[in-house]
């Protein structure tokens, strides 16, 4: 048998053959095409979710043959964003990608995002400016321009359990009291108290942004005035709320969701009809399923002092276009078809976990017939409130007050040191 | 060999060592060639980093816009902020549980294997947590671990009380961390104590037998005193490994656990650059990291002339 011995040459050009092969693979992606019509995106999510925005892909396909769309999928809401920063900074970011609302305003400011203007703009746009709520524009809008658009969104609504509100001994409907402009801020502390009494939980939060500026909003406070100064220390009404919410927890009478064991977390309680209220968003409907009865639940929502609805918070995600990407038009064209009322029926419909971003979809919240006051989550939409964008500026300065907030809910630091400790977090950022 | 003389009497090597010497410098030439891999990573994955990483220490960058240079501020506000304090703290805590008690378990479990048949299926059942992904490993000790899990099951029904909310309550955080790091490196340590072990002369042994040495004192005056070099080194790497502990933390605990309570100073890292997009502050307290190891390091070499002996 010949032996063959591997020249210092050989092996060199060997080597080299190896990687410009690799690099070739590496290159060519499995779609082919040419780089304009090629584009990536990325958010994150659920398997089911995930499914949706494959279902949503292959439709995009069908529409527009000449465009092929990648999925990146990140299972982590909480690693997704630290995974994109990495890849902005490494010139690997997606064309189009998912920002959280509390992380939106640093993209922004960072000048790091394409102005969408002229997606929401002129006769052929398939969805419009106009057809977007206003409210949910949040940091994405400056004077600048319009640089990011909410895919869509989950108002904070109170979810409410009939059986274990008549287990309490409770007659009245919150849903119905607030249609009658009844649903005070006191009637809601009377039935937590009574459901307490009882050995129930009265309502549980999650510990974000929209828990505690809802309820400052509720009672009538503020927490940034118009120049984006953060007022809520030296504004009485706020302090008193951020008081009455700290009560809430101390007394046992509300639930802070996060720290909930595992084995007895919030869905537990709730679909085991152990706590009266659960205040989340329209995914609300899967654990109300879980149950086997969701007609014994329904929403309400936030209470106000005066007893008529008011602001309260409403999560957003954002679809924004990589300032940097090579297929503009492409990613124009998807972000057009992904945020127009088509693209979010379907991705919102049979089940679908959040609220449109625009007018046309509303079928999607109200065709199922359930909850019973659905309508809730497009009035709530409608005169909601996104985060700050002082607060969504500043990545981690969202998560920073929620720590200090939950220090305050879990009974070791007083409202005065929590209010002043996020008044010095605020500061600091700023 | 002897030299041969040219004409103008200087001495040239003979034709065989010369030939040699072509060799040893093509060798050479494949040795780099083999060795670039691992060269070209060592200076993309360790060095570049490290410069970068000293670079940013200084200076204030979220990894988007421009860099500015704050000189030392990064650092001064590290080591002023509670929350990074907190997190050495942790830290040193951490290393002070798991290092002694880990290392004294996996000595005990080695002696005990030392003489045993069939240790082979021992030693794969304490090597495999090792082998398997800390991601995995935290995952199923979550599990465990919950308030209402399986450890607290049988803790409840041995001794008839509830068992803590090991994450959470910040008074148990760091123990539960300690004692899924402990169990999860055990192994490693086990082997290399075992190797130790049957690497010590029998001839040493049966003297001490002769002269009347009992197993405690035959383990106290002889075979620890024979392992201290392996005790030496494993002590250093075990101390550093729990500096750099930040998988567990992040998988078992929620952001550093409750009150920070289990935040090491790696996961400051992470929660500085990732989280807060700061990468200077991040790169800064890496720097503080490294200076700990290494003055930690250094103590411990200092204190290697005392206690480990060498045989000679």
């Amino acid at each position: 048998m010949n032996s063959t011995i591997l020249s210092r040459r050989n092996f060199v050009a060997g080597a080299l053959g190896v990687g410009a092969l690799l690099a070739t693979a590496a290159c060519g992606g499995p779609a082919g095409g040419n780089a304009a019509s090629r584009i990536t995106w990325s958010t994150w999510g659920t398997p089911e979710e995930g499914q949706r925005f494959k279902k949503f892909n292959t439709q995009f396909k069908s529409d527009n043959p000449s465009i092929t769309a990648t999925l990146q999928m990140v299972p982590s809401y909480s690693d997704y964003h630290s995974k994109l920063l990495t890849q902005l900074t490494s010139g690997t970011a997606p064309d189009v990608f998912y920002v959280g609302d509390d992380y939106i305003g640093k993209f922004v400011s960072a000048g790091v995002l394409m102005d969408l203007t002229p997606v929401v703009t002129g006769p052929a746009a398939k969805v419009k400016m106009e057809d977007f709520n206003a409210a949910l524009f949040g940091a994405g809008k400056t004077d600048k321009g319009l640089f990011a658009l909410p895919n869509d969104c989950n108002p904070d609504v109170f979810w409410f359990d009939k059986k274990a509100l008549a287990a309490a001994g409770i007659t009245e409907n919150p849903a119905e009291l607030a249609a009658a402009g009844n649903w005070t801020i006191e009637t809601f502390l009377s039935m937590c108290a009574k459901l307490a009494a009882k050995g129930m939980t009265g309502a549980m939060f999650w510990n974000y942004w929209s828990t505690h500026w809802s309820w400052v909003a509720a009672n009538g406070g503020k927490v940034f005035d118009a120049a984006g100064k953060f007022v809520l220390p030296q504004d009485p009404t706020s302090v008193a709320a951020i008081e009455s919410l700290a009560k809430g927890f101390t007394s046992k009478s509300f639930t802070v969701a996060d720290t909930l064991p595992d084995g007895s977390g919030p869905d537990s309680l709730f679909v085991s009809h152990k706590a009266g209220f659960y205040v989340q968003g329209r995914y609300g409907i899967a654990t109300a399923e879980q149950s086997g009865s969701k007609d014994d639940y329904d929403i309400a929502p936030w209470p106000t002092v005066s007893g008529k609805p008011g602001p309260s918070g409403v999560a957003a995600s954002y679809l924004v276009i990589n300032a940097k990407t090579k297929a503009p038009e492409a990613a124009k064209t998807f972000v057009g078809d992904f945020l127009s009322a088509k693209g979010q029926t379907l991705r919102l419909a049979d089940g679908g976990n959040a609220v449109p971003s625009v007018k046309g979809a509303d079928s999607v919240v109200l065709g199922g017939n359930y909850p019973v006051h659905a309508k809730s989550f497009l009035t709530m939409t409608d005169t909601g409130f996104e985060d700050f964008a002082q607060e969504a500026k500043v990545p981690g300065l969202s998560s920073d007050v929620s720590t200090a907030m939950l220090t305050m809910y879990q009974g070791k630091s007083s409202p005065a040191d929590t209010i002043a400790a996020v008044g010095k977090l605020m500061e600091k950022a700023v | 060999m002897t030299a041969l003389l040219t004409k103008t009497g200087a001495a040239v090597a003979p034709p065989v060592e010369r030939k040699e010497a072509g060799w040893r410098k093509r060798d050479r030439w494949w040795g780099l060639v083999f060795v670039s891999p691992q060269l070209i990573g060592m200076i993309a994955f360790v060095l570049l980093p490290f410069a970068v990483g000293l670079v940013l220490a200084f200076a204030q960058w979220d990894g988007l816009t421009q860099l500015t240079w704050v000189g030392f501020a990064n650092f001064q506000a590290q080591l002023a902020d509670p929350v990074f304090l907190r997190s050495m703290l942790n830290t040193l805590g951490l290393a002070l549980i798991t290092v002694p008690v880990g290392l004294a378990l996996s000595l005990l479990v080695a002696v005990a294997l030392d003489r045993l048949r069939g240790r082979t299926g021992y030693l794969l059942l304490y090597f495999a947590p090792v082998m398997t992904s800390s991601i995995a490993v935290s995952l199923v000790w979550q599990q465990i671990l919950r308030a209402d899990g399986p450890l607290n099951e049988a803790f409840t029904k041995v001794f008839g009380i509830p068992g803590p909310d090991w994450l959470g309550d910040p008074r148990f955080v760091l123990l539960a961390v300690s004692i899924v790091t402990i169990w999860s490196s055990m192994g490693l340590n086990v082997i290399i104590f075992l190797a130790g072990l049957q690497g010590i002369n029998p001839n040493v042994l049966e003297a001490a037998r002769v002269d009347g040495a009992g197993p405690l004192r035959t383990m106290m005056q002889i075979r620890l005193p024979l392992l201290s070099p392996v005790v030496f080194f494993s002590t250093v790497v075990a101390v550093i490994s729990s500096f750099q502990t930040f998988d567990v933390v992040f998988i078992l605990t929620k952001g550093g656990g409750p009150e920070n309570s289990a935040r090491t100073i790696v996961y400051q890292i992470y929660d500085e650059g990732f989280v807060h997009f700061q990468f200077g502050m991040a790169s800064a307290a890496s720097i503080i990291l490294l200076v700990l190891t290494l003055v930690v390091t250094a103590v411990q070499l200092g204190l290697q002339r005392r206690f480990v002996h060498y045989e000679s």
